[in-house]
């Protein structure tokens, strides 16, 4: 098996080498022209948006356009995967962006086309992109109702902007073309988590945004500058078929003739994905961002925007095999990230935080996915992830949608059999169950692939124990949400956040607070407020997405012979994710590192592999193994029982003897210090201001003391210096006409008199 | 160095006539004005007659005397005279002596110009504006001139400056003419004399005064040019002679007359015209940005506040409605052509 | 001993007969006359508070110049100085006009022509 991936790989690559020299020759062929609706349709819609805004819309008009352009995005990407299917490769090229040339040698030209790239991963990419895209705006139509008019229009504007920037990213067939995307979704972003401006937290959430993602970006930029330095290119045809001796040396074993500068390019584009997908270090504004509209947090900050990262690194997957630091620091990070978030997820009150937290988490499982070379067990769970956390978000939406923006854990109770609300209740179960990898959900398969490859990837079994209690901790916080809101004693008390929405009961229930005995209604009791059900298209969009991501579970079994061979394998394996995997020692990462230090678990088999393939059941003893056993058969139990353990938890702390709302059996347990610090997401926000706010802020103060005092100081000297002069020749201005002549004609006398002696001592007279 | 005249008598000359105009200066009380300008003009006079004598054979001629005396005296007597318009007067008799000395510099156009520019419009325009400017006092009533004009500002200080200045100036005029080569216009005179071939009507004329060119006779010309074709060195043209029989068609040299010379204004003319002309375009836009100023800045500005422009603007509109209103509303009369219309253009 | 009929001959009015050469003596007087003129004009510039005959002894002043320019025209029988004069003339009537209107606005602000009424521009 391994023979067979060495030798498609070797022909993928080829053919890549080929298609370098020859465009339209091979496997790149012409993509279809009508690709380009894909990211043409939402500009069309945020035209439509626009003039929406200029002309007054005040209905839902906005909307419902742009759930028509989304969806006809969406239909476009199913019939160009109809079309391409998982094997071409296309370029669909629109016109010449940029286009410099400054000598005939190699790197001294500079191309970046507007060209769509079009090969499995995008269509992957694109068709979860384009799907939820289209669900969520119709979720929003009527999340957002209460805003009808510009902030409707505006908010679709910029959820158009976002499927086009997404669609940018995503599909482009250059680097440039995809920060291009990159900066336009950090925009989207930005705009959409400062939708209500005039809150000051969402303000400055999405300013946090922002600079976080600033820094990020600065690393993909250098990324990007040092991949056109080395390589003298920055577009995917030519830059892959650029490092193929690279490939072929790390094949052959040879290292150490990959120059340093190429493997520094990876850890630089990590960077940016680290920024973009929330992963330690720069994950702090992932959580704050859930100021934004539930349906944004739904779609950009959970579903597709934060998968950018793990899409940047799967589509520059060649670079980071060649690579040694690249992968185990990807893989470091996102172990330590999706740990550290579930742990503070343990802790938090707030659901959508909770939901937050856990995406962050769910990103370092991702990237941890790609990191343990296992690139289709990360893009599935993106795949998966996508759906079941779209699903909670969207529950927990209409959650606070119903009651008036409230989100405390500890005062909803019972939601789910609530009248009218038994869908979202349902959907919410759906999603956590998936979330907490509940056997034969698609959660459950998907995290599973990363789990069983990291305990085979030599020198990665730590990183899988630590995934392995995320995924006990995971289950745990999911059904602690779950025990807490859904079910359970019927009580609520509404938020503060109250719409001016149906019946004119709006507006009076600020600061009050009602407690509700179990059993009663709350539009009997509760003068002043009703929970407010979802109505058809939250229910619709809810229920379809719960479904869906039921259903994606069963892509774990189609499109193959087995289960290793299925078909998230096969869109990422004939993709630019290819893994140049020789047995035992994959890349440059584990060649230098694992073969040293995992003596027992990564034996090195530099030869032609031909024994073993690390996706079926044969394995060898350079296999790496969990407790003894192959991890691909146990993991699935494994991680079954550990999920169960984290529900079973959950059930006895936050369910059993729970009468009222408030009262469980978690409230007596008391961890001390260590559940302070978790609540307070330890004190990261705090150490970072510290560290890194704390001091550049004195050192802007001594700046601008020392402009204060040093440079408007000569620069006022400066000023001063002739002022005085001028001071003391003032009086010599008596504003008399003849005084200033009779200055003149002395001036003129006295002049005269020089010259006149000056001539008379040239002739020699004086 | 060769002075003209000694640096103590020049010198102590300047300090006199210093003096002088100090004492002639206007002031309240007593006041010797005749004195101190009698001590002025004496001074004056020593350095002319100094002059004069340190030179027999280059004395001006007699009227120089007379017209210098007058110019300088009346120039005296603008400064210090009390009354703006005698001042003005005594100005323009400084100007018509100025085109006597003109005259004698053999520079009679600019004599005329400076009469008729200078006493003629000048002049005029400071005597209209002294008026307007001025209560013109009775007179004798000396008292009731402005005290402005009744004192000078500190004359002592000026006059100093001035005539250290003076001092200063004939030193170094007297010492560079000396320098000056005593021919240094004989060179000139030839040059002069070659604008004459400019002038082929002129030229022709005094031949024939001259009797040296004959009826039908031509002058040569230069091909192409319409100037004469003239040997100026032995002054000498052609003349193509008319006569009858072995006459006919023989080209003779003749010499000029003598006293066919380039007059004073000829020569002004040809420098002005031929050689200056951008002057003439920057002398025009001068006096015409002048005269824009002068109309704009002499205006006189009606402070109207708006109530007052309201109700001018409706006494307008109303006298305007009511000479439109009878003619708009009458027949046309015969005769009266009618307003063109849009068609028929 | 001055010899009197040899100088009451120079002196008697001759025909003008140009161009003659003017010897460099003859000079002096007129240079002598304009300079004269010119410091005349200037102490009354300095001396006199009416701005009408301030203006009116720049005027001599222009006038001092023009002589001394026609002079030198005349030694060297060249008209460029003539031709100067007359740009003089321009230029003296362009500034008799401009600052004449200027001294009918000043006075109808002050009713006064003293140039003491005028110190804004005092340091």
């Amino acid at each position: 098996m391994a023979t067979t991936l060495l030798h498609e790989s070797a022909s993928w690559l080829m053919a890549a080498g080929q298609l370098a020299a020859e465009p339209s020759v091979g496997g790149v062929a012409q993509g279809p022209w009508w690709a380009w609706l894909v990211p043409g349709l939402p500009i069309v819609g945020l035209i439509l948006a626009t003039l929406s805004a200029i002309g007054g819309v005040k209905s839902k008009a906005p909307a419902f356009l742009t759930v028509g352009c989304l969806a006809g995005a969406f239909v476009t990407t199913v019939a160009l995967y109809m079309k391409l299917g998982t094997d071409t490769v296309a370029i669909s090229h629109a016109w010449d962006w940029l286009s410099f040339s400054w000598g005939d040698g190699p790197g001294q030209s500079f191309h970046a086309g507007f060209s769509l790239y079009l090969d499995s991963l995008t269509l992957y990419w694109m068709l979860f992109v384009t799907g939820l895209a289209t669900l969520i705006a119709l979720y929003a139509s009527e999340y957002m109702s209460h805003d009808v008019g510009l902030g409707y229009c505006r908010f679709f504007a910029a959820f158009n902007l976002f499927v086009f920037s997404m669609a940018c990213l995503v599909m482009g067939d250059n680097l440039l073309l995809l920060f291009l995307g990159w900066e336009g979704v950090g925009l989207c972003s930005y705009l959409l988590i400062g939708y209500f401006y005039k809150k000051p937290s969402a303000v400055a959430a999405a300013k946090k945004a922002f600079i976080m993602n600033r820094i990020g970006d600065l690393g993909l930029l250098l990324g990007i500058f040092l991949t056109f330095a080395h390589f003298g290119t920055i577009e995917y045809r030519e830059l892959f078929a650029l490092a193929q001796p690279y490939i072929d040396a790390l094949k052959a074993g040879d290292v150490a003739s990959i120059p340093f500068e190429a493997q520094m390019i990876p850890v630089l584009l990590m960077i940016g994905a680290f920024g973009k997908s929330a992963q330690l270090p720069l994950y702090v504004w992932l959580p704050d961002a859930m100021e934004g509209p539930t349906p944004v947090s739904a779609l950009i900050h959970a579903a597709t925007m934060v998968t950018a990262g793990v899409y940047l690194i799967a589509r520059t997957y060649p670079l980071f095999l060649i690579s040694e630091y690249a992968l185990p620091i990807v893989a470091w990070v996102g172990a330590l990230t999706a740990l550290l978030a579930a742990t503070i997820g343990m802790a938090q009150f707030d659901i959508k935080r909770i939901m937050a937290y856990s995406t962050v988490s769910q990103l370092g499982y991702m990237f941890c996915g790609l990191a343990v070379l296992s690139a289709t067990g990360g893009a599935f769970h993106v795949l998966t992830h996508a759906f079941f956390k779209a699903t909670l978000f969207l529950a927990c939406g209409a959650v606070m949608h119903g009651f008036a923006g409230q989100l405390d854990l500890r005062k909803l109770s019972g939601v789910g059999f609530m009248k009218g609300w038994g869908i979202v209740g349902l959907a919410m179960f759906i999603g956590c169950l998936n979330l907490a990898g509940f056997p034969f959900t698609a959660g459950y398969f998907s995290k599973d692939m990363i789990l069983a490859e990291s305990f085979v990837t030599p020198g990665m079994s730590l990183i899988g124990w630590i995934l392995l209690l995320t995924a006990g901790l995971t289950a745990y916080y999911t059904f602690r949400v779950f025990f807490r809101v859904f079910i359970g004693p019927k009580h609520y008390e509404p938020g503060d956040e109250l719409h001016d929405h149906d019946d004119g009961h709006g507006g009076h229930a600020h600061g009050e607070e009602h407690l509700h005995d179990a059993g009663e209604h709350g539009d009997h009791h509760a003068p002043g407020f009703h929970p407010h059900a979802p109505g058809w298209a939250i229910n619709t969009v809810l229920a379809t997405l719960a479904v869906v991501s039921l259903l994606a579970a069963s892509l774990y079994f189609i499109g193959g012979d087995d289960t290793a061979k299925n078909w998230p394998y096969k869109m990422v394996q004939s993709s630019t994710a290819y893994q140049v995997k020789v047995e035992g020692a994959p890349t440059a990462a584990f060649l230098t590192g694992g073969h040293a230090d995992h003596g027992p678990h990564g034996h090195s088999d530099l030869g032609p592999a031909d024994d073993a393939d690390g996706h079926t059941g044969e394995h060898s003893a350079a296999h790496g193994s969990f407790l003894g056993m192959d991890p691909h058969k146990v993991m699935y139990y494994v991680s079954a029982v550990v999920g169960f353990v984290g529900i079973a938890v959950a059930f006895l702390l936050h369910f059993v003897g729970r009468k009222e709302a408030a009262t469980s059996l978690a409230d007596r347990v008391n961890l001390g210090g260590l559940q302070i610090a978790a609540q307070n997401k330890w004190y990261v926000d705090e150490i970072y201001h510290f560290l890194v706010v704390r001091p550049l802020l004195v050192i802007s103060h001594i700046f601008h003391l020392l402009d204060r005092l040093l440079v408007d100081g000569l620069v006022n000297l400066a000023g001063f210096l002739p002022r005085a002069f001028a001071q003391s020749l003032r009086p010599s201005q008596s504003g008399q006409l003849q005084g200033y002549a009779a200055g003149m004609a002395a001036g003129v006398a006295l002049l005269a008199i020089v010259v006149m002696v000056l001539t008379a001592r040239a002739g020699g007279v004086l | 160095m060769d002075t003209v005249i000694h640096p103590a008598l020049l010198y102590s000359l300047i300090a006199i006539g210093a003096v002088g105009v100090v004492i002639a200066m206007p002031r309240r009380g007593p006041n010797p004005s005749i004195i101190g300008a009698l001590i002025a003009a004496a001074a004056g006079g020593g350095v002319i007659a100094a002059l004069s004598l340190s030179d027999l054979g280059a004395i001006p001629n007699v009227h120089f005397y007379i017209f210098s005396a007058i110019a300088l005296g009346a120039a005296l007597r603008v400064i210090t005279h009390p009354r703006p318009v005698y001042a003005a007067l005594y100005f323009i008799l400084t100007i018509l002596s100025s085109a006597g000395l003109y005259l004698l510099l053999s520079a009679e156009f600019m004599a005329f110009a400076l009469i008729i520019i200078y006493a003629g419009a000048i002049l005029i325009t400071y005597l209209f504006v002294i008026m307007l400017a001025t209560q013109a006092p009775r007179e004798d009533q000396v008292e009731a001139l402005a005290d402005y004009d009744l004192t000078s500002r500190e004359p002592v200080f000026a006059t100093a400056s001035g005539f250290v200045l003076l001092a200063a100036l004939t030193t170094m005029l007297f010492a560079g003419t000396s320098s000056l080569p005593q021919d240094g216009a004989s060179g000139r005179v030839a040059q002069t004399e070659a604008k004459m071939a400019l002038l082929p009507a002129r030229v022709e004329a005094a031949l024939r005064d001259a009797g040296t060119m004959a009826e039908g006779d031509e002058l040569v010309m230069i091909e192409g040019t319409g100037e004469v074709d003239m040997n100026l060195p032995a002054r000498t043209v052609q003349v193509l002679r008319a006569g009858e029989g072995d006459d006919a068609g023989v080209v003779e040299t003749v010499p000029l007359p003598e006293d066919l010379k380039l007059r004073n204004v000829e020569a002004l003319a040809f420098n002005f015209l031929n050689e200056h002309p951008v002057t003439i375009e920057i002398a025009g836009i001068i006096l015409m940005m002048a005269m824009l100023g002068a109309t704009v800045l002499s205006r006189k500005q009606v402070q109207l506040d708006e109530d007052e422009k309201a109700k001018q603007a409706t006494m307008l509109a109303e006298a305007q409605a009511s000479e439109q209103g009878p003619a708009g509303a009458g027949p046309v009369p015969a005769g009266v052509p009618q307003q063109p219309t849009g068609g028929d253009a | 001993m001055i010899p009197v009929a040899e100088v009451l001959d120079a002196a008697l009015p001759a025909q003008a007969a140009i161009p003659e050469v003017m010897p460099a003596a003859t000079l002096n007087h007129y240079l002598f006359v304009s300079a004269a003129m010119f410091v005349i004009g200037l102490v009354g510039f300095l001396v006199r508070r009416n701005l009408i005959i301030m203006f009116l002894c720049t005027e001599l002043m222009f006038q001092a110049a023009g002589l001394a320019m026609i002079a030198f025209a005349r030694f060297w029988l060249n008209a460029d100085g003539q031709t100067f004069v007359i740009f003089v003339l321009t230029v003296a009537a362009a500034e008799a006009a401009l600052a004449l209107a200027l001294v009918v606005l000043l006075f109808r602000r002050a009713e006064s022509l003293s140039t003491e009424e005028w110190q804004q521009m005092k340091g």
